[in-house]
C-alpha cells in the first residue's frame, strides 16, 4: 500500500504508525493541545520535549488511547482511536502499544516475573506460556536473575527494565515512554537509554516524552519541541554513532 | 489549637466521605430501630403488669374456701398470720350461669363476689371504667379484662341472669372475679364459697407463694381451701404474647448491633488508613494526637448520632403497632401497654457510645502515627501481604482478572475479615427469615389457607357484637338453611362455651367444632385431632402453664356437668385459656348445640355475593362475609418484621461491601490505572473487583447458612406460644439451601457492582498523572 499523497508512507516505504491530525485537548478552559499534527513512521524514534505544562504528556496519552482528544483524529496503525469504545481502546493498548512510566507503575504484590507476565495473561495466554516469554524478556534485558524479586527490593534501573519488559510483552508496534529516566540515577538512566537505543535499532518504533535533552539526542532520530500545546519545532537529529 | 479547628477538620472529613457517612448513618439507624423494638417488647412484657398490679395493690393469691369447712371468723384470722403483708375478706362468692353469649363472651359461669370496699380495700382495688360500683340490690359491676367496654350495656339486665342489672364496668389485675355485687346480693345468690385476698411479704416465686398460703391457712380444716390463684400465673399469661416475639427480637437485635459495630469499625478503620496523608497533614500543622483522634471520632459520631435519633424515632413509632399485635387477645386489664419511657433516652445514649467504642480502636492508630510516617505512608497497602497466595494464583489457569481479584483480599486481611463478617451476618439474617417464613407458611398452610375454594364465614349476631333482633332460626335450622341455600357444598360449625377446669383458677373457653369439615378444623401438630367423645386438644401455652402433656386428663365443668377429657393433640398455637374439641365431646355435657360461627365452603363457580344475600334474607341476625386467609396477627407480624429487617440488614451488609470495595479502589487507583494502560478491559476490571468480594460472599454462605439454620432452630423451639413440629422446623431442602448459598454472593456482588463499574471507567491518564 502506498499513500505518498497523504503522507502515511514515507518515500523510503515506512508506514506511518502514528498520525495525529488537528488534535485539540482542553481541560476546562485550559488548552493542553492546540491543533497538533504529527506522524511517526515505523522504526522511528521520536522524542517530544518542552517545558512543563506544554502538553507533551497529554500528547502521549492521546497516542496511547489513555485519553481522548476534544477535537481532531488520532490514528495508530491506521486505526482511528476516536471510533473505539473503552473496551476497544483497552484491546488496542493491549495489542498495539507498550508503555513505560517515570515511576515504573509495577504492582507491588507481584514479583518481577509475574509483573511482566501479567500483560500477556490479560490476553488469555496461559500462565506457563506468559512466564516463559516474560523470562526471555527479562533475560534479554539483563534482569532474569531478579525474576522472583518484588518491586520494593529492586533498584530503580531494575524496576524500569522490568517495566520495559512488561511493555514489550505483547510485541507492540509502538513503545511509549513518559520520562523513562526521570526517576533514575544517572547510571541507571544510562542503562535505560542504552536499552531504548537497542530496541529502536532492532526496529521498535519509539515515542519518548522527556525533559532530558541527553535522552532525546541519544535515543531519538527526530525531535519534536512543544510549547503551549503546539508543535513549536520539529527536526531530525544526527544519526547515533 | 482551638476546638473550632477540630470541628472544622471533622466537618471537612465528613464532607469528603459523604458515602461512608451515609453508610454509618443507615446502619446505626437500622440497628437502633431493632434494639429499641426488642427492648420495648421486653419492657412491655414485664413492667406494665407490675405497675398496674402494684397500683391496685393486687392480690398475690386469690383464695377460695369452702364455707362448710371454714368459718368467716377463721378466715379473717388468717390475715394476721406471719408472712401475710395484707389481706381482705372473706367475701361471699357465688357463681351464676350466663346461658347465651354476650358482648363476645361465650355462655358459661360467671363468678360474682360480694364486696363493698372495692375502691379502697387493703388488697385488690379494681379500677372503675364506667358507671358506678354496686351499692344496692340487683346491681352488678362486670369485670372487663380486655381493652374497652360497651357503653350501651350499662343499665341493661345481665343476659340470662334474672334480677341483675349492669351498673358498671371495672377491671382488676388480680382477676379476682367476673363481677361484683353487694355482699347482701351475693348472699342472695347462694354463694358456694368465701374469697380471701392475700398479699405476702415474700411473693417472688410459686414456691414462696405456696409457703405463704400454707402458713396463712395453717390450722384450717384440710379441704377448706378449694382454689388458690397465683398472680405469677396471671403475669405469665400477660406476657405470653410478647414472649413469642422475644427470641426473634433478641436474635435480630443482636445481629443488628453486631453488624453496626462491624461496619462502623470497618468504615472508620478504612477512613483512617485511607486518610494517612490527611492525618499527617493535620499533625504537621499542629493538631495533637488527641485532637486527631477527636477528629476521627467526631467524623463517625455525626452520622451515628443522626442515625440513632432517626432510629429511635422509627423504633418508637413502630413499637406501638408491634406491641398492639404482641398483646392482642391478652387480658391486659388496666395495664398500659406502651414501651418504657426511659428507652429512647437509653438508646440515644448507648448506641452512639457503642459506635464511638467501635471507632476508637482504629482511630487510636491515628493517635500513634507520627506526622512523617503518615505523610510518607501514601495510600497504597503495604506490600508483602498474602504474597504467596497471589503468586500461586498468578500461576493458575484462571482468567488473570479473576485470579487478581481473588488475591486482593489478602492485601488487607483485617478489612476483608470485617467485610466478610458483615456478609456472614447478612446471610444469617436472610437464612433465619427464609426459615421462619417457610416454617410459618407451612404452619398456616393446613388450616389457615382456604385453597382455591371460596368460604363464607357466618357469625351469629350476638357473637359478632351486632345490635340486631333475636335470631329467627335455631342452630339446627341455621345449619340446614346454610346447606340448602344454593351454592353451599360443605358447612362446618363452631360452638363456644366458658367452663371451669378442676384445679385451675380461671375459667377456660371451649371451642366445639362440628359439621362437614370438623376434622380439618381440629388440626394438630402433635398427637391427633380431638374428634372423638371425651377428647380435647390445646395449644402449647396451655400445656406449658398448666404443666400438662399429651395423654393427660383434665376434668371440665360445663354448666354443672363434669366430664373427664383426655388431651390427645397439641395445636400449633392457642390461647392459654382455650380448649378445642368436637361436637361429639359437647354431647357429653349438653344437648344444646349453641353455635357462634359457621364456615360454608361454596361449590366451584358459586356466586358468593348471592349466597351471602340469601343467608341474610333467611335470618337478618346473621353476619356473613367471604372468609379471608386466617393468618394470625403474630404470624403476620413475625413475617413482616423479619422480612423488613432482613431487607434492611442485607442493604447494610451490601453497603459495608460497597465501602470496602470503594476503599480498595481508592488505594489501588495506581494499580488500576497501570492495569488498564496495559490493556485490561472495563469488563475485566469489573470482573476483578467483583471477584475480590464475591468469594468472600461464597465463604460467608458456608459459615452463615449453618449459623442461620441454628438461629432459626433456636427461635422456633423457644417461641413458647407456638409449637412447631420437626416437619415445620426442618424446612431446609436442597433448592432452598442453594438459593441461600447465593445470598452471600448476591450481597457481595450488589455491594461491589457500583464501585466496580466506577473503577472500570477510571480515567487512566488522570490516575497515573496524579500518582
Amino acid at each position: 500500500m502506498s499513500n505518498d499523497h497523504d503522507g502515511t508512507t514515507r518515500p523510503d516505504g515506512a508506514q506511518a504508525v502514528v498520525e495525529l491530525t488537528g488534535v485539540h485537548k482542553e481541560f476546562g478552559d485550559a488548552k493542553a493541545l492546540d491543533g497538533i499534527d504529527l506522524r511517526i513512521h515505523a522504526g522511528e524514534a521520536v522524542a517530544v520535549m518542552g517545558p512543563s505544562g506544554c502538553g507533551k504528556s497529554t500528547l502521549l496519552n492521546m497516542v496511547a488511547g489513555l485519553d481522548r482528544p476534544t477535537a481532531g483524529t488520532v490514528r495508530v496503525q491506521g486505526q482511528d482511536l476516536g471510533g473505539l469504545n473503552e473496551t476497544g481502546l483497552a484491546l488496542f493498548r493491549r495489542r498495539s502499544v507498550g508503555m513505560i512510566f517515570q515511576f515504573f507503575n509495577l504492582i507491588d504484590d507481584l514479583p518481577a516475573l509475574d509483573n511482566v507476565a501479567l500483560a500477556a495473561q490479560l490476553t488469555g495466554t496461559t500462565a506457563r506460556q506468559a512466564r516463559r516469554r516474560a523470562l526471555e524478556l527479562l533475560d534479554e534485558l539483563g534482569v532474569a536473575h531478579r525474576k522472583d524479586v518484588y518491586p520494593a527490593a529492586l533498584s530503580g534501573g531494575e524496576r524500569q527494565r522490568v517495566a520495559v519488559a512488561r511493555a514489550l510483552m505483547n510485541r507492540p508496534a509502538l513503545l511509549l515512554a513518559d520520562e523513562p529516566t526521570g526517576a533514575l540515577d544517572s547510571r541507571s538512566g544510562e542503562q535505560v537509554m542504552d536499552l531504548l537505543i537497542d530496541l529502536n535499532q532492532i526496529g521498535q518504533t519509539l515515542l519518548i516524552v522527556t525533559h532530558d535533552p541527553d535522552l532525546a539526542t541519544r535515543c531519538a532520530s527526530r525531535l519534536v519541541e512543544m510549547a503551549d500545546g503546539k508543535v513549536a519545532r520539529e527536526r531530525a537529529l544526527e544519526p547515533r554513532s | 489549637m482551638s476546638g473550632g479547628a477540630v470541628w472544622r477538620a471533622s466537618r471537612a472529613a465528613v464532607k469528603r466521605r459523604k458515602l461512608q457517612t451515609f453508610v454509618i448513618g443507615l446502619v446505626v439507624l437500622c440497628s437502633t430501630t431493632t434494639v429499641l423494638l426488642a427492648l420495648a417488647v421486653i419492657s412491655a412484657a414485664r413492667a406494665p403488669f407490675d405497675q398496674a398490679f402494684d397500683a391496685q395493690r393486687g392480690a398475690h393469691v386469690v383464695a377460695a374456701f369452702d364455707p362448710a369447712k371454714a368459718t368467716a371468723e377463721q378466715l379473717a384470722a388468717t390475715a394476721h398470720r406471719p408472712g401475710v403483708e395484707a389481706a381482705d375478706g372473706p367475701f361471699p362468692q357465688a357463681v351464676v350461669r350466663m346461658p347465651v353469649d354476650w358482648l363476645g363472651r361465650p355462655p358459661g359461669p360467671l363468678t360474682l363476689v360480694g364486696r363493698t370496699d372495692l375502691a379502697g380495700g387493703p388488697v385488690d382495688r379494681p379500677e372503675l371504667l364506667a358507671g358506678h360500683w354496686a351499692t344496692g340490690p340487683g346491681e352488678v359491676v362486670i369485670n372487663q379484662p380486655f381493652k374497652g367496654y360497651p357503653d350501651n350495656a350499662l343499665g341493661k339486665p345481665l343476659p340470662g341472669v334474672p334480677g341483675l342489672t349492669v351498673v358498671g364496668f371495672a377491671s382488676t389485675m388480680s382477676e379476682s372475679a367476673g363481677g361484683w355485687v353487694t355482699p347482701d346480693e351475693a348472699r342472695a345468690l347462694h354463694p358456694g364459697g368465701l374469697q380471701m385476698l392475700y398479699r405476702f411479704t415474700d411473693a417472688d416465686s410459686e414456691q414462696r407463694l405456696t409457703a405463704g398460703l400454707d402458713a396463712a391457712t395453717e390450722g384450717l380444716p384440710k379441704d377448706a381451701l378449694t382454689s388458690g390463684q397465683s398472680y405469677l400465673k396471671l403475669k405469665q399469661a400477660f406476657s405470653a404474647g410478647a414472649d413469642a416475639f422475644l427470641p426473634i427480637m433478641t436474635v435480630f437485635g443482636t445481629l443488628g448491633l453486631l453488624v453496626a459495630v462491624l461496619i462502623v469499625g470497618n468504615v472508620v478503620s478504612g477512613a483512617v488508613v485511607s486518610g494517612y496523608r490527611h492525618i499527617g497533614v493535620l499533625k504537621s500543622i499542629g493538631f495533637t494526637p488527641r485532637q486527631v483522634v477527636v477528629v476521627y471520632l467526631t467524623m463517625v459520631s455525626v452520622p451515628a448520632v443522626i442515625g440513632t435519633v432517626l432510629g429511635t424515632a422509627a423504633g418508637w413509632a413502630l413499637a406501638g403497632p408491634i406491641l398492639k399485635m404482641a398483646f392482642s387477645g391478652i387480658m391486659t386489664g388496666t395495664a398500659v401497654i406502651e414501651p418504657a419511657g426511659w428507652l429512647p433516652a437509653a438508646t440515644l445514649l448507648a448506641v452512639p457510645l457503642l459506635v464511638a467504642l467501635a471507632a476508637f480502636v482504629p482511630a487510636s492508630r491515628a493517635h500513634r502515627l507520627s506526622a512523617t510516617e503518615a505523610i510518607s505512608a501514601g495510600s497504597a497497602p503495604r506490600a508483602g501481604r498474602g504474597l504467596k497466595v497471589q503468586r500461586w494464583l498468578s500461576g493458575t489457569r484462571l482468567p488473570r482478572a479473576v485470579s487478581l481479584g481473588l488475591g486482593q483480599p489478602f492485601a488487607r486481611p483485617a478489612r476483608s475479615a470485617l467485610t466478610m463478617s458483615a456478609i456472614v451476618l447478612g446471610v444469617v439474617t436472610v437464612t433465619v427469615t427464609t426459615g421462619l417464613s417457610s416454617t410459618l407458611v407451612r404452619a398456616v398452610g393446613p388450616n389457615g389457607g382456604t385453597g382455591s375454594a371460596t368460604y363464607v364465614h357466618v357469625q351469629t349476631g350476638h357473637f359478632a357484637g351486632n345490635k340486631v333482633a333475636a335470631p329467627k332460626l335455631t342452630p339446627e335450622q341455621t345449619e340446614a338453611m346454610l346447606h340448602a341455600t344454593p351454592g353451599a357444598e360443605r358447612v362446618s360449625t363452631r360452638g363456644l362455651a366458658e367452663a371451669n377446669v378442676a384445679g385451675f383458677n380461671q375459667p377456660v373457653y371451649i371451642d366445639f367444632y362440628g359439621g362437614d369439615e370438623a376434622t380439618q378444623k381440629l388440626h394438630v401438630v402433635q398427637g391427633r385431632g380431638a374428634t372423638g367423645p371425651g377428647e380435647a386438644q390445646v395449644g402449647p401455652a396451655f400445656l406449658d402453664q398448666h404443666g400438662l402433656k399429651l395423654g393427660d386428663r383434665i376434668t371440665v365443668d360445663l354448666e354443672g356437668r363434669q366430664q373427664s377429657l383426655t388431651i390427645v393433640g397439641e395445636e400449633l398455637e392457642g390461647n392459654v385459656r382455650a380448649i378445642t374439641t368436637s361436637d361429639a365431646t359437647r354431647a357429653l355435657f349438653t344437648q344444646d348445640r349453641h353455635v357462634v360461627e359457621y364456615y360454608v365452603r361454596l361449590a366451584a363457580g358459586a356466586d358468593a355475593d348471592a349466597y351471602i344475600k340469601a343467608v341474610k334474607d333467611a335470618d337478618p341476625s346473621l353476619v356473613a362475609d367471604v372468609a379471608t386467609v386466617d393468618m394470625t396477627a403474630p404470624v403476620v407480624s413475625i413475617i413482616a418484621f423479619s422480612t423488613v429487617f432482613t431487607i434492611l440488614l442485607s442493604i447494610v451488609a451490601a453497603l459495608g461491601v460497597f465501602n470496602t470495595v470503594l476503599l480498595n479502589i481508592r488505594e489501588r487507583r495506581r494499580d488500576l490505572g497501570m492495569l488498564k494502560s496495559i490493556g485490561m478491559t472495563p469488563r475485566q476490571v469489573v470482573a476483578m473487583t467483583v471477584t475480590s468480594v464475591a468469594w468472600l460472599g461464597v465463604l460467608s454462605g458456608i459459615i452463615g447458612i449453618p449459623a442461620g439454620i441454628l438461629a432459626h432452630r433456636l427461635i422456633t423451639e423457644n417461641v413458647r406460644i407456638m409449637a412447631f413440629p420437626e416437619s415445620m422446623i426442618d424446612v431446609w431442602g436442597a433448592p432452598l439451601l442453594a438459593g441461600l448459598a447465593c445470598a452471600g454472593v448476591a450481597i457481595a456482588v450488589l455491594g461491589a457492582l457500583v464501585p466496580a463499574r466506577s473503577a472500570s471507567r477510571l480515567t487512566i491518564a488522570e490516575v497515573l498523572r496524579n500518582e
